[in-house]
């Protein structure tokens, strides 16, 4: 067990410890949504984006293109419990029931507005809602739902789509040293092919000089989130999981104005920071265990965290791959476009080298066991998603990694980015409670094999 | 067990999602009773029963039981008990305390299945099937309704074949329709039984193989009482697996004995007087003649 300090009196009530800088983040992206309201009431184009690893976002920001994301949306109809008509608007439409649960409830909220409301924005959706789109921009990163549930959107709405590619990823040979070079001619091509998309769309020249300026607050909102996860390996977590998925927005989409993203990041690196110095846990309970999630969370039923947090349950960390990646060395880039590239390839490939040089060939699994050492996990949760391939189909190799070479069990719980109705708080909770029996067994394991936590 | 009126002694209740079940143990750990009753849909009327049946069956009055663990998805509604523990730290136990060398316990009940990685008698790792009644005690019932028979005579006449049909559906409801499909085609009936034990069995072991099934292995739960379920499991599991004699109690055994290891650590600490008093002060039971 680790020493925790004593909570504030004040925030007794709560069991997961906020940090403060955690508001105006989550906020910043609400703001967005209220500002591409604003900009299609007054007739200015809008995009709906995929998330593209920013290939795509700094061009659009460039530009002046006020942008919003399904994928982020669907996480707002989940937490704030109003997904389930959007998806049974696409059931209506059709659609199965196993297809992305991100994909389904923004194709319903599309039926909604489309079919129900002749373009109107559904009364139930929150937040106001996502105004309708002028261009839609998928992306091939990651998995095939990502561009065709744009092909589907796109059968609602009469705008042009485009779709953003990445060089093959998560094998060995994607690493050769030898084929870095055709990777980042590969993207620069792709940036200016869409570019010069969005210039014909809009009649009017990229603003070069702002591109400029959005990668450089990139490079540093990048550099300002890799220190705060560096600070979270602390010991107590001084960071909850909770906090990291409700002010990564700015970080993972580029959401809001950047500058501000820029400037509220570096004061949570400070309140962070201040924790760490005080030891003031993520928690407001003593840190009986550390624990890392993995993969994507159940929006719709964050307030779990805190029953789990209430046994003493400190989420340290969660999956890599929403985080921004360990920094670069620009300094000898001189061209936007390949700057831009480098950062976008960075997030794929940065972790494959390692993974090799610790004898395997699982990118995924390599993240996980260097996360399990360097937080001392006593155990993770993860979360295969019944609605989601890409983020669920590497957990077992993930799991098997984690015992075989680490002795770190995982409690493995089925359940859903957005549907909750295939998600069991109850019986998750007593299986968490049989979990720490585990988790004290492996404790011993470790330790009986010289491994410090 | 009639005789028995000093104590202390020590209950165990696990209201399951279908049956209830109470133990009790004496001060050396040894079972001295033990009921099963089904749940239905009052958990704490149910609570009461049992507890009030199995002092019956010890002979003893409730003032004589030191300490209560209740387990299972209704231990919530019991009030009366001095702690809860989630029913896979009790099944281990239980099961350990059976068959101590266990490493390997398959729990297969009315509405879930369970397995258990087992070392020294701790619960080291789980499974559990969470999101579907196939492979659980439910889907045997279905079976059972649609076809007109009891769940013993099915098991019976299941063992008469070593030629189980393929039983495909991976869904309770449309596996009915498919035993139904089966019949129609003419299949004899121990051959389509068979298939329904080895599809549940399939499921079952599935789950088993991702903890890396090691021997012995153990098969507990109210379907480990159906023969032609355990020669499923054994079938596909490729091994053979040891039994209770009383497959359904192992949780609520497994309670008992940690309510036993509870109140000894107790005492130890000093603690137990003070825990005790508490307890008594929040009781609101009447066990009728039983009761304190």
């Amino acid at each position: 067990m680790s020493e925790t300090a004593t909570p504030a009196k004040t925030d007794q009530k709560r069991a997961i410890n906020r940090l403060k800088s955690m508001y105006p983040l989550r906020n910043l992206v609400q703001q967005d949504y209220i500002d591409t309201l604003n900009a299609s009431n007054e007739g200015k184009p809008t995009v709906w984006a995929m998330l593209n690893y920013w290939e795509g976002d700094l061009p659009l920001k460039a530009m002046g293109l006020n942008i919003v994301y399904p994928e982020n949306y669907s996480t707002l109809l989940a937490s704030t419990g109003s997904a389930e008509s959007f998806l049974d608007a696409s059931d209506s439409d059709g659609y199965p029931t196993h297809l992305c649960g991100y994909g389904r409830s923004t194709i319903g909220y599309s039926y909604r507005m489309m079919k129900d409301l002749n373009g109107r924005i559904p009364p139930e959706a929150p937040l106001g809602g996502m105004a309708k789109p002028t261009l839609l921009l998928g992306s091939g990163i990651i998995c095939d739902a990502r561009f065709k549930w744009f092909q589907a959107l796109g059968r609602y709405f009469d705008a042009p789509q485009w779709v953003l590619e990445m060089p093959m990823m998560g094998t060995a040979e994607g690493t050769e040293p030898d084929l870095e070079g055709y990777q980042i001619k590969f993207l620069v091509r792709e940036l200016q092919a869409f570019i010069a998309f969005l210039e014909k769309l809009l009649g009017r020249k990229m603003d070069w000089a702002r591109l400029e300026e959005l990668i450089d607050l990139a490079v540093k909102i990048h550099e300002t989130n890799w220190q705060i996860s560096e600070l979270r390996k602390s010991i107590p977590g001084p960071m909850h999981s909770t906090d990291f998925w409700s002010s990564m927005p700015p970080s993972l989409f580029f959401a809001g104005d950047m500058a501000t993203a820029l400037k509220l990041y570096q004061d949570m690196l400070a309140e962070v920071q201040e924790r760490v110095n005080n030891k003031i846990a993520g928690i407001n309970y003593p840190e009986k265990y550390r624990i890392v999630f993995s993969e994507l969370p159940p929006w719709h039923s964050l307030k779990f965290f805190d029953s789990l947090a209430e046994k003493g349950w400190n989420f340290v960390f969660e999956s890599r791959g929403y985080h921004a990646p360990r920094p670069l060395d620009f300094s000898h880039v001189s061209d936007p476009l390949e700057k831009l590239a480098r950062l976008s390839r960075n997030f794929i490939f940065s972790i494959h080298p390692c993974a090799l040089e610790d004898g395997i060939a699982n990118p995924v699994a390599e993240v996980y066991l260097q996360t399990a050492r360097e937080f001392k996990a006593d155990g993770f949760f993860l979360h295969p998603l019944i609605s989601c391939r890409a983020a669920s189909a590497g957990l077992r190799s993930v799991q098997d990694f984690l015992m075989k070479r680490l002795n770190v069990p995982t409690l493995w719980v089925e359940g859903d980015i957005i549907d909750k109705r295939v998600f069991n708080p109850q019986e998750t909770l007593a299986r968490a409670e049989a979990f720490e029996q585990t988790m004290e067994h492996y404790r011993k394991v470790r330790k009986a094999q010289g491994l410090d936590w | 067990m009639n005789d028995l009126t000093s104590g202390p002694f020590f209950a165990g209740i696990d209201i399951g999602s279908t049956m209830s079940k109470a133990v009790i143990v004496d001060a050396q750990g040894s079972m001295r009773a033990y009921v099963v009753g089904q749940t239905g849909a009052e958990h704490r009327l149910r609570a009461n029963k049992v507890m009030e049946d199995v002092l019956q069956k010890a002979g003893i009055t409730l003032d004589k039981v030191a300490y209560i663990i209740s387990t299972g998805y209704g231990r919530v509604n019991v009030p009366f008990a001095d702690k809860q523990v989630t029913e896979l730290t009790c099944h281990a136990r239980g099961v350990a305390s059976l068959f101590p060398g266990v490493r390997t316990a398959i729990d297969i009940g009315g509405q879930d299945a369970k397995v258990l990685r087992i070392k020294d008698g701790k619960l080291i790792d789980f499974l559990t099937n969470d999101k579907c009644a196939a492979g659980t005690g439910r889907f045997l019932e279905v079976a059972a309704d649609t076809l007109g028979l009891d769940l013993n005579e099915m098991g019976r006449i299941s063992l008469q074949t070593d030629k189980p049909v393929r039983i495909n559906s991976l869904c309770t409801i449309f596996a009915q329709q498919e035993i139904i499909s089966r019949l129609s085609e003419g299949q004899p009936l121990p051959d389509i039984l068979a298939g329904v034990y080895i599809a549940i069995a399939t499921r079952v072991v599935k789950l088993a193989r991702q903890l890396k099934v090691e021997p012995p292995v153990v098969f507990t739960g109210g379907v480990a009482k159906n023969a032609g379920m355990v020669k499923a499991i054994e079938t596909v599991l490729g091994t053979p697996v040891l039994v209770p004699q009383e497959p359904l109690i192992t949780g609520a055994l497994g309670a008992a004995i940690l309510a036993h290891d509870q109140y000894n650590r107790l005492i130890k600490s000093g603690e137990y007087d003070a825990h005790r008093e508490k307890k008594l002060s929040e009781a609101r039971i009447d066990f009728g003649e039983n009761g304190r």
